[in-house]
């Protein structure tokens, strides 16, 4: 965008630059053009001028000639014949010099011809009137006529001068109109033309310094690129390098330095003096990879050691990409950062994890273990309980066959107990399967469990259909299990139970339950029941283990049914909540995540 | 060959549930000959002797020092001369495991040991009166744990 934008600039300031040059060339033919039309001017006003000098001379000549022929027929003196003689001679280098000034214009030409002929006329007049003159015949008529005709030619002369000099005159004037509109309009032209270039060079000014702004805006934002790059470089411990592969060049980062444990830029980057610092056991894998990279022409992330001069380890992770330049050279872009931090981390995280594992490998297998050894030496008390009271049941006291019935039932807990508990471990081991199942067929296995009680109680249970889910498939008849045994179990008396299962499928953020929800879609199943209920403020406790709400001998609960439920929701990546009201009943919600 | 008395071998480390198990037999009236093996090995030991009466039922307990319920199992399977004896696990436990590990390697029916006298006989009487040559061909995982 911003490069289009400057490359815009360019070719126009180009053309702007262009167009300038084209006007003051031009203005410079405009001027020569209109120069040499001034000296055209000039040189027609001295040629008119010079016209009007020699017509002048003619006419003069003439006048001259004439009154010097009256003195002349006055007084017979043949001095006063001197201008006329001298006229004839004058007049003809006039005419030479007239010719060769209007040479170019016809109409004037022709004049001249007709004046040429007039005067000619009048000289052979003033020959033919000096014959008389000369023999004194001055009263004869023909004298007189020729004198009368002479008058006659002198003002067709005049005439016919004023007419050439009118017509030089008016000349003259087209000339010096043309000439003035000439000056006037040159001027004006000039000023506008002028003016335009200005204005194209501010526009250019104003181009460049807006174009030096944005260049001085985008140096100063890579600066703060460079200096913001520079910090993360350090914050976040890695460095970048590039490797200009034709040549062998190589250029790092500050940082990469810092990396290394040495001062920027205080060695010559080269590939060999990065090599030295590589942990020798490394430097095979790292030669390879980089093998690799020169082929496949991207780095695949490699991970390796350094050693730096102080004799620490440091964990490095590099990655680079090959880029082209403009010129078509190669060029590979490389970014190594320092992980140490995170392999130190990691390896704590998983010697805590091992740790962990084996810990609570020991404490289910332990679990696993005693309640299963448990069951034998009960069993074993429970078989000899039976066998005392049937074969030595009636010797026994009223008191005696208290304590067995006592023992019975401790021993009946206890068995009851130890069943939690192995069904506890057993959710607890983590290899088990997750299938797609019909949550449906799993709970009708549940309730055919319960089908003894259910019939007892005369239960009335209605559910809605459910949904196929990938789960451990006995986990969840488990869960749906122990929640109908929890729901018989905790019924009112003389009331006639009632379980109502209804499910939904539900997003997390609709449900203000789920605020530690991963999965955004979850299959929500509630079981709600019409029985004795709890106290709210037990919501959390009554999924503890071991943790009863009632009285053993009105209940005959042993505090793991529920914990095994919830461990069983959170084998499942799913949720559950319970919610209960005194008298009133009990509701408790699955949620599980769809897959 | 007597054909006049049913003969019963049990292998069981533990003297009370022998006690139990021979307890159990006398009160039933049943007429079997019960021999009693105190671990895998003293069993094997004996089956593989020619004079060996081959049981109508063998019950093995799984968890036997020397040899496991389990190896008898199958040493027991992989013996033409042995293989046709119904074994019947007789164990105190019955994780989905054993269950599992038992049916595959060819047991008969599994027997929770149960915590009740008056139970104990009425599984064992149902057990002998098994006709185990119909009950063979029907069974499978669900009706293999004896639900009393």
């Amino acid at each position: 965008m911003k490069k289009k934008y400057l490359f815009e600039s360019t070719s126009f300031l180009r053309s702007i630059l262009l167009l300038s040059l084209f006007v003051i060339l031009l203005i410079g033919g405009f001027t020569y053009k209109h120069i040499a039309n001034l000296k055209d001017s000039t040189e027609v006003v001295v040629k008119t001028y010079k016209v009007n000098v020699e017509l002048e001379h003619i006419i003069s000549y003439l006048r001259d000639a004439e009154s010097g022929y009256r003195n002349y027929i006055a007084t017979k003196d043949t001095l006063y014949l001197r201008p006329y003689l001298n006229a004839s001679e004058k007049v003809n280098s006039s005419f030479l010099k007239l010719k060769g000034l209007v040479k170019e214009n016809s109409e004037q030409l022709e004049n001249l011809k007709v004046l040429n002929i007039l005067t000619d006329s009048l000289f052979s007049n003033f020959y033919k009137s000096n014959v008389f003159v000369k023999n004194d015949e001055t009263n004869t008529e023909a004298f007189r006529s020729l004198y009368f005709k002479e008058k006659i030619i002198i003002d067709s002369i005049r005439r016919q001068s004023k007419t050439m000099f009118d017509l030089e005159n008016k000349l003259l004037n087209v000339r010096q109109e043309d000439y003035q509109s000439d000056s006037q309009f040159t001027p004006l032209f000039f000023y506008s033309v002028l003016l335009v270039t200005l204005i194209f060079i501010i526009i250019a000014y104003n181009k460049i310094s807006i174009d030096l702004k944005h260049i001085k805006v985008k140096n100063d934002q890579l600066l703060i690129f460079k200096e913001a790059t520079n910090q993360s470089e350090i914050i976040g411990k890695h460095g970048n390098w590039i490797w200009h592969i034709e040549s062998n060049m190589f250029a790092y980062s500050d940082n990469l330095y810092r990396l290394l444990g040495e001062e920027p830029q205080s060695f010559e980057a080269t590939f060999d003096n990065f090599l030295k610092f590589v942990h020798p056991e490394d430097v095979e894998k790292f030669s390879k990879d980089l093998d690799k990279m020169i082929t496949v022409e991207e780095l695949p992330i490699t991970n390796y050691r350094i050693i730096q001069r102080n004799g620490s380890i440091k964990y490095l992770k590099t990655y680079a990409k090959s880029f082209y330049s403009d010129n078509g050279q190669k060029r590979l872009i490389g970014n190594t950062s320092d992980v140490s931090y995170e392999i130190e981390n990691i390896l704590k995280l998983e010697e805590h994890n091992l740790k962990l594992e084996r810990n609570n490998k020991e404490l289910s297998a332990f679990n696993y273990a005693a309640s299963h050894d448990l069951q034998e030496p009960l069993r074993k008390i429970q078989t000899f309980i039976s066998r005392l009271e049937e074969k030595e049941g009636n010797k026994f006291s009223d008191s005696g066959r208290q304590y067995l019935d006592r023992i019975k039932s401790a021993a009946t807990r206890m068995r009851l107990l130890i069943d939690d508990l192995l069904q506890f471990s057993r959710t607890n081991k983590p290899d088990k399967e997750f299938i797609s199942s019909d949550l449906n067929t799993l709970f009708e296995n549940a309730k055919q469990d319960m089908a003894e009680i259910i019939l007892e109680k005369k239960a009335q249970i209605t559910i809605d259909t459910l949904p196929k889910v990938t789960v451990i498939e006995f986990q969840i008849q488990q869960l749906f299990s122990n929640l109908l045994s929890n729901s018989l179990k905790y019924s009112q008396e003389e009331t006639v139970p009632i379980i109502k299962i209804n499910y939904s499928k539900v997003k997390a953020d609709e449900e203000p339950d789920l605020i530690k929800a991963t999965k955004s879609l979850y299959h929500k199943i509630t079981f709600t029941d019409n029985g004795i209920g709890f106290d709210q403020k037990y919501t959390d406790q009554i999924f503890q283990l071991f943790s009863r709400l009632h009285n053993k001998k009105e209940y005959s609960g042993t505090g793991v049914g529920l914990s095994i439920c919830k461990k069983i929701v959170d084998n499942h990546q799913g949720f559950i909540f319970a919610k209960g009201e005194i008298n009133i009943g009990a509701t408790f919600t699955i949620y599980l995540p769809v897959s | 060959m007597h054909t006049d008395y049913i003969h019963i071998i049990l292998a069981d480390d533990d003297e009370d549930d022998i006690l139990f198990f021979t307890d159990a037999f006398d009160e039933l009236k049943i007429n079997t000959k019960v021999n009693t093996f105190k671990d895998g090995e003293e069993l094997m030991n004996y089956l593989n002797t020619d004079k060996a009466v081959m049981p109508e039922v063998l019950f093995l307990d799984l968890n036997m020092p020397k040899k496991t319920g389990l190896e008898c199992l199958s040493e027991i399977k992989a013996n033409d001369k042995m293989s046709g004896i119904a074994i019947a696990i007789y164990s105190t436990s019955a994780s989905e495991e054993d269950i599992e590990k038992t049916f595959v390697l060819g047991a008969n029916i599994y027997i929770k040991k149960p915590a009740d006298f008056k139970n104990l006989k009425k599984v064992l009487s149902e057990v002998v009166s098994i006709n185990w040559q119909y009950h063979t061909n029907s069974l499978n995982k669900d009706n293999f744990l004896l639900r009393v």
